[in-house]
């Protein structure tokens, strides 16, 4: 990926039950410090999202690195940067608190 | 506030997306155009920038492609009922717009309209 460049990933959820599971999604940028540099444009996170029983779906998102990263002397080094989702189930009319807000 | 278990470290705040949420595509419509996709993704080491004409394809599929109802679960309160509406699996937005204006400047003709 080229910072600037618009780009696209996949993931790919299964609900393995025989329930339908209403999931909600938050994700991980490391190392920490790119994660500033990390623009999503779209992506199926921070709603919730209903899976059926043994339903399994792509989930896209489509972000772009910020051009900046690459004049960053701290970010000399990052060659990688991997980002991870961990979907929660949603509890009916839960909200997904941002961390770090209260 | 937080939650104090991370002695030392900055709180990561993650970051809504710009532009909202992709809907689920439930029935895998797009799922072609994201296994060329990824198809071109394999054979190119995945090296993002070699697929972006794919990208913008699998992003025009999303747009022109509507689910019914949007999300099965009523949003928080006020509930409303669910109505079956056309939901697009992408809003439209001008592909320019996304960061394809290099790749659309390329090719001033149309790509062949799906009919």
């Amino acid at each position: 990926v080229v910072p600037g460049e618009t780009a696209l990933a996949f993931y790919k959820a299964k609900n393995p039950t025989d329930k339908p599971i209403i999931g909600i999604s938050t994700y991980n940028v490391v190392p920490f410090e790119a994660g500033q540099y990390f623009n999503k444009i779209q992506c199926f996170c921070f709603e919730e999202q209903r899976l059926n029983p043994q339903e399994e779906v792509d989930m896209p998102v489509f972000f772009y690195i910020d051009p900046e990263f690459a004049e960053d002397p701290k970010m000399a080094k990052v060659d990688l940067i991997t980002l991870s989702y961990t979907f929660f189930e949603a509890k009916e009319g839960q909200h997904l608190p941002l961390p770090g807000y209260q | 506030m937080s939650t104090a278990m991370n002695f030392g470290a900055k709180n990561f705040k993650p970051r809504p997306p710009d532009k909202g949420a992709f809907p689920l595509d439930h029935f895998g419509e797009c799922s072609a155009s994201k296994e060329r996709f990824m198809e071109c993704l394999r054979r190119n080491d995945f090296q993002s920038g070699a697929c972006r004409e794919l990208s913008m394809a699998y992003l025009q599929c999303r747009m022109e492609r509507q689910v019914p109802g949007g999300s099965p679960f009523p949003p928080a309160p006020p509930r409303r009922p669910l109505v079956f509406v056309g939901v697009q699996l992408m809003a439209n937005e001008p592909l320019e717009k996304l960061g394809f204006k290099d790749l659309i400047d390329e090719k001033p003709e149309a790509k062949p309209q799906k009919s």
